[in-house]
């Protein structure tokens, strides 16, 4: 029997309508189906939207083996996720996302970590960060790695974390066990609800580690996109708002529920 | 005065069969840095030693750092140890002296001395820096080298003419061995001059400055045990020493599984070919060579070809019989020329004394 990896990819999708959206989804399909090493299934959580479902039915995924999960409820990237990790049957479970893509030689190389590293509950990949004209911006998680941020070169602590913000949770290979223990995204967290789920799961001694191989191709500040939208859309964020979801994401680290976080904002 | 003469040769052949004649190894003191070329005479005594031979290292000062500190304790246990330098040298004539070709100097002080003198050659480049003009070893009463490679052996008898030169090829010890864990993002850097591998790095950060998580470690002051288990954790080793003629440092890289960038020395290794490592032409293109060897690697994308050469390469070096059945099958063969040469001045003498 071929050998796969026990994964499940968990892939959110809000709206078709985005720009590009068809192209985008089509390579982020194809880095799964073009991995080195296979993987259990992916599961698509998607809003109702018509377009949406209509291009979900009609793509050829052809040998992947793909659940498709309508969330019924006003889509929210943290809460599709979360659903998404409920229906997951693999011991491990990654977060994709539509307009990213995987590199070939990931999964494979998250295979090789696990076996030689039983003990991490889950691996980050090199992570390129590139524009929407596919321009290299720079890397992610590569800090891990950095002599003067860490004590144990490739590992993410919680000490880190407090210095330093930007880890990519998009492409990670986590434990399914571990979500389940400490928790996914808090829906109310804005902005860092990445960072509170690192700082969350080190502060709980979940062992984090970073493969030094280029695992994951992430689209920075796609027009439309959640952070793009925090930044120039519908939901832009002042410096002091910026500030706030910082500091709520090293305070509410250490509560495993969501406590339903809401930024008031005040006069100066 | 024959019977003299008589009685001391008989002593010398008698010295020789019962090995005790003294070998003795010339080092410089390292203070307590590894260097390949030291352990190389190391291995060559204490081979010699655990044979029966009376094998003892001679070193300039009286206050010697020795080797414990990065080789082995057993090597300053187990090997006797005397300074040149405030005592009178015990030398009679079936003993042997063994030079590196860095103490010319000390060649040119012990040329009347009357024992067997042999150079110790393991860096062509080296050969003249401490001769005079027009002076040969064999001015100097050396008429047998031990070199590492053929390649150093003919250079070596192209300009040595009377030298007759033999080889022993060194051994990577046991101790470099392939990690367990997939390789850390750290670059192994040797260079002959420290001001060279500090130009690199900084060199690096500044251009390439998307790679600055990448961490270098000079290898530097480290014992072997520690300098192999570190190098065995790096993904790449840069190597940059032109005036190499053997290239122990890539063997060594080699042997635990690590791909090398290395400039090519001047004089190429036997051993080095397209197939085993990165071998750069031009010094300035290292770094760049390097970093496109980096970016490969990031992306598993490095060919299997590579490292099935690196490891062809460097097991053809991890044979530490070999190596110690080539020194004492060389030592035997100085024996039996020398016990030859003994044993026809003796005849000489008993003719010219049955003569008489």
């Amino acid at each position: 029997m071929e050998q796969t990896l026990d994964l499940s990819v968990i892939l959110p999708i809000k709206s078709a309508v985005a720009k590009d959206f068809a192209d985008y989804f089509d390579k982020a399909i194809k880095s799964l189906k073009n991995q080195q090493l296979g993987f259990k299934e992916l599961i698509i959580v998607h809003s109702s939207e018509e377009n949406l479902v209509n291009h979900l039915k009609s793509y050829d995924f052809e040998n992947l083996k793909v659940i498709l999960v309508q969330y019924k409820e006003t889509p929210n990237y943290s809460e599709q996720i979360n659903s998404g990790v409920k229906k997951a049957k693999g011991k491990y479970v990654s977060f994709f996302e539509f307009d990213d893509e995987y590199a070939t030689i990931w999964f494979k190389n998250a295979q090789k970590y696990i076996d030689v590293y039983p003990q991490v509950d889950a691996f980050l990949p090199l992570v390129i960060d590139v524009d929407e004209k596919n321009a290299f911006n720079g890397f992610t998680n590569e800090a891990t790695f950095a002599a003067n941020m860490t004590s144990e070169i490739g590992v993410l602590t919680n000490e880190t974390l407090l210095s330093y913000q930007n880890f990519q949770t998009s492409g990670m290979v986590v434990k399914k066990q571990i979500i389940e223990d400490f928790g996914g995204f808090k829906k109310s967290i804005k902005l860092t609800f990445g960072y509170e789920l690192f700082l969350r799961l080190t502060y709980n001694n979940v062992r984090i580690m970073t493969i030094p191989k280029i695992g994951y191709k992430h689209m920075n500040m796609r027009d439309g996109g959640i952070f793009w939208n925090y930044k120039n859309g519908s939901e832009v964020m002042t410096e002091n708002e910026v500030k706030f979801w910082i500091e709520s994401a090293k305070k509410e680290c250490y509560f495993t529920q969501d406590r339903g976080i809401k930024y008031v904002a005040t006069e100066n | 005065m024959s019977t003299e003469n008589y009685e001391k040769l008989e002593k010398s052949i008698n010295n020789m069969k019962e090995k005790l004649s003294r070998i003795y190894f010339m080092v410089q003191d390292t203070k307590g840095n590894a260097k390949a070329s030291v352990r190389y005479i190391y291995q060559m005594a204490i081979t010699l030693k655990r044979a029966g031979y009376n094998a003892i290292i001679l070193h300039e000062k009286p206050e010697y750092t020795g080797v414990s500190s990065w080789l082995d304790e057993s090597y300053m246990i187990e090997l006797e140890h005397r300074p040149i330098e405030g005592t009178s040298l015990e030398i009679s004539p079936d003993d042997l002296i063994i030079i590196p070709e860095i103490y010319g100097f000390i060649m040119d002080q012990i040329t009347k001395l009357p024992c067997g003198k042999i150079v110790l050659s393991q860096a062509f480049d080296h050969i003249f820096e401490t001769l005079q003009p027009g002076q040969s070893w064999s001015q100097l009463g050396f008429y047998k080298c031990i070199t590492t490679s053929n390649k150093q052996k003919e250079l070596i008898e192209s300009v040595m003419r009377s030298v007759s030169v033999d080889v022993i090829e060194p051994a990577i010890s046991e101790g470099f061995q392939k990690n367990e864990f997939p390789p850390k993002t750290i670059i192994n850097i040797h260079t002959r001059d420290q001001r060279e591998t500090a130009n690199f790095i900084k060199t690096f950060y500044v251009k390439y400055p998307q790679y600055r998580w990448v961490t270098f470690r000079d290898m530097r002051g480290l014992s072997e045990k520690e300098f192999a288990n570190a190098l065995s954790e790096c993904f790449c080793s840069v190597w940059m020493d032109p005036t190499s003629s053997f290239g122990t440092f890539p063997l060594e890289s080699m042997k635990c599984g690590v791909p090398v960038i290395g400039l090519a020395p001047s004089m190429t290794s036997e051993w080095m070919n397209e197939d085993n490592g990165i071998w750069v032409g031009n010094r300035n293109q290292v770094l760049d060579v390097m970093v496109e060897f980096l970016h490969n690697w990031l992306e598993d994308n490095i060919a299997d070809k590579l490292y099935e050469g690196m490891e062809k390469t460097s097991s053809q070096f991890s044979n530490m019989e070999n190596f110690t059945k080539t020194i004492k099958s060389l030592f035997e063969r100085y024996t039996i020329t020398r016990l030859g040469n003994f044993q026809e001045q003796l005849n000489k003498l008993q003719e010219t004394e049955t003569t008489k």
